[in-house]
């Protein structure tokens, strides 16, 4: 296949969180908002004069100084960001939004109140935290809508003066579906046989979708989605075998990418967070406001191994199958950041009920947020990819 | 006739299998890895193609796979398969019966369960530390100033084994260091040493399903006195293979070649 034309563009855009379309962002004057969680809606952080950017920390090579902070037990993600923060690689944030749903991120957030980050060179900066329910009950939605107008809409407004009507936030709705609508076009095409993209090539997609300001990022995006309509793959499909990627928190494409190295093409993504669930459109009913179907959606829509009441538990592992049958996966690969208390037990249980109950070929990976030790996983992918594909062909030889 | 290469570049030793068109072994060889995995390779198959009258060079060789950590970079090799699904075959060519395989390497440990056509059912692998891979075995011989072979047999004399702690191998040879010290007696601290590896052997091959029939491969699978404490942590007898199990994956590698070269 011909390289993308903005391939090395988005690449570029992912090595470093205040890129390029951030800082045109900022010097139109408008204020950048960091969220590392679903919980945080990120259509409220795109208000009129807003953008929201995704935490990252790319290229984070030591936490020395975070882990001082937060030992060692705790995940590599909560504590790049925190070492990112101390780098004054947020300085540029006007706030941050955060919510307890993780322990170790709201402690990473936590220091950066505790040590003054970020306030020393702005001093409007504010961190506000959200106390985010972990059942789907009528009253919990209520709830989880006043902490969103509490400690999100109310601080903006009071802070900043961001218009927070609800004529501004139907606007807001109204943007951020049509920046869903773009990712959801270009991500179905790997329902293909013969796609016209890689999973690499979607995830950096789904990426700068999330690290950039939607308005500048959004023709880039519809750009490369007519790109994609005309490219044509290759004669034979490149890979031996498909998969669905699921787990925690991951935004290294080259993660992705290494599993790609070993024949496996990364199908679907089911993250923490970013396009399955992330990108579905949000409908707002009759006789309901604007927040409310914000808060709705993003309590139905979360597949947040933290929910434990039932219908999320086995709706998780539903939704993966569901997954797996509508993107036509051969198996499930699942990652799990070292020390994530929601998927360390969760990617266990998963792998047990998707292989036993619902047959699918399932593989477990605890990786760090660095994607290190890539020969051990290179060969662990390889050997997944040769079981499935003699599955495969044992399979296509009984029919 | 035609003939057939498996290169086994691992983190340690380089195993070169090559096999007749009947599947019959005809020249093997384990040497030590060199910085270098392309010239590992080369030397490795070189020394067998030498011992095989008629073949001059891999190039004569019919087909080659390879294999182990270094196998994108075997430059005479048409492909490349993981090790485990050719230790998995190399064990099931040798012997059929065999359904589970605890491979210890240089630098990791697998647990593979087999399917009865040789095919991989699961496998587990723990690539996260140096404890119990062979890197592990080196520093605890150094530890007592032996030599590998010296260490491996060292704990079969003991009659009891005092409990080695620390799991990582730095640790581990410091409480070594200091069990001797202390004047405790080297083969029991040894022995220590074999039950802490055959317990994560245990792990890995009961997360990989691994049930009876099992074997070991890799270059510690030569380790006598791993070999019993295995046997007495798993409670079964482990099967005795007929080739050195450290060749297994170049011989897997190689039988994947006859069997993908000739078919071609």
């Amino acid at each position: 296949m011909r390289d993308l034309k903005y391939r090395v563009f988005f690449e570029n855009l992912l090595s470093d969180v205040k890129n390029e379309l951030v800082d045109a962002a900022l010097s139109d004057g408008k204020l950048a908002l960091g969220y590392s969680c679903y919980y945080v809606p990120e259509v409220l952080l795109n208000l009129g004069g807003c953008f929201s950017v995704r935490m990252r920390a790319p290229g984070i090579a030591d936490t020395a100084i975070a882990t001082y902070y937060m030992s060692e037990k705790t995940c590599m993600y909560s504590r790049s960001i925190l070492e990112r923060a101390i780098e004054g690689g947020y300085n540029f944030f006007s706030a941050l939004l955060s919510t307890e749903t993780c322990g170790m991120m709201h402690r990473s957030h936590e220091h950066f109140e505790m040590l003054n980050l970020v306030k020393e060179v702005n001093e409007n900066f504010f961190v506000s935290h959200i106390d985010s329910p972990f059942i789907t009950k009528d009253y919990a939605v209520k709830h989880y809508e006043k902490q969103l107008k509490k400690h999100i809409l109310d601080r903006l407004n009071e802070v900043y003066g961001v218009d927070v009507s609800e004529e501004a936030l139907r606007k807001a709705i109204a943007e951020h579906n049509e920046l869903c609508r773009v990712v959801t076009e270009i991500g179905n095409l790997r329902k293909q046989e013969n796609p016209p993209l890689t999973g690499y090539e979607f995830h950096l997609i789904e990426l700068v979708s999330e690290c950039c300001p939607h308005d500048l990022i959004l023709p880039y995006l519809k750009e490369t989605l007519e790109e994609l309509k005309t490219r044509q793959p290759d004669e034979k499909p490149w890979y031996r075998v498909r998969v669905v990627l699921a787990g925690g928190e991951n935004d290294d494409p080259d993660f992705t990418k290494l599993i790609e190295d070993a024949g496996a093409f990364v199908v679907a993504d089911r993250y923490c967070f970013g396009s399955l669930p992330g990108r579905e459109e949000i409908v707002i009913g009759e006789n309901e406001t604007a927040l409310s179907a914000v808060a709705r959606h993003y309590i139905e829509t979360n597949q947040c191994p933290r929910f434990m009441n039932p219908e999320k538990v086995h709706g998780r592992k539903a939704y993966l199958k569901q997954l797996a049958d509508d993107y036509r996966a051969d198996g499930l690969i699942i990652q799990q950041m070292k020390f994530c208390e929601y998927w360390e037990y969760e990617r266990m249980y998963c792998q047990q009920v998707m292989e036993s109950e619902y047959g699918l070929p399932c593989m477990g990976i605890e990786k760090e947020y660095v994607n290190t030790s890539t020969g051990q996983l290179r060969t662990r992918f390889q050997a997944f990819v040769e079981s499935l594909e003699i599955k495969k062909l044992s399979g296509e030889a009984a029919k | 006739m035609k003939y057939y290469g498996g290169c086994d570049v691992g983190s340690t030793y380089t195993k070169a299998v090559i096999l007749d068109e009947t599947g019959k072994i005809a020249a093997s060889t384990i040497q030590r890895s060199k910085i270098n995995a392309a010239e590992s390779s080369r030397l490795a198959m070189q020394t067998c193609v030498d011992a095989v009258p008629g073949l001059r060079s891999p190039e004569d060789l019919a087909y080659i796979i390879g294999t182990g950590y270094g196998r994108n970079r075997v430059p005479f090799a048409a492909e490349n398969v993981s090790e485990i699904s050719c230790h998995a075959m190399g064990v099931h060519i040798t012997d059929p019966t065999v359904r589970a395989i605890i491979d210890i390497g240089g630098q990791d440990v697998k647990g593979i369960a087999v399917a009865e056509d040789g095919t991989v059912k699961n496998f587990a692998m723990n690539d996260k530390c140096a404890a119990g891979t062979g890197r592990f075995y080196e520093a605890m011989a150094r530890s007592f100033e032996m030599t590998l072979e010296e260490f491996s047999n060292l704990s079969l004399k003991a009659k009891s084994a005092i409990p080695i702690t620390a799991q990582c191998t730095v640790f581990a040879e410091s409480e070594v260091i200091a069990l001797v010290g202390e004047g405790k007696a080297p083969e029991e601290i040894a022995a220590g040493i074999q039950m802490a590896v055959a317990k994560r052997c245990f792990v890995m091959a009961k997360k990989a399903g691994a049930v009876n029939q099992i074997t070991l491969t890799g270059g510690c699978a030569k380790n006598a006195g791993l070999k019993k404490a295995i046997e007495k942590v798993l409670k079964i007898k482990v099967v005795e293979l007929a080739v050195d199990p450290q060749l297994m994956g170049a011989l897997g590698a190689a039988e994947f070649a006859r069997r993908k070269g000739g078919a071609r």
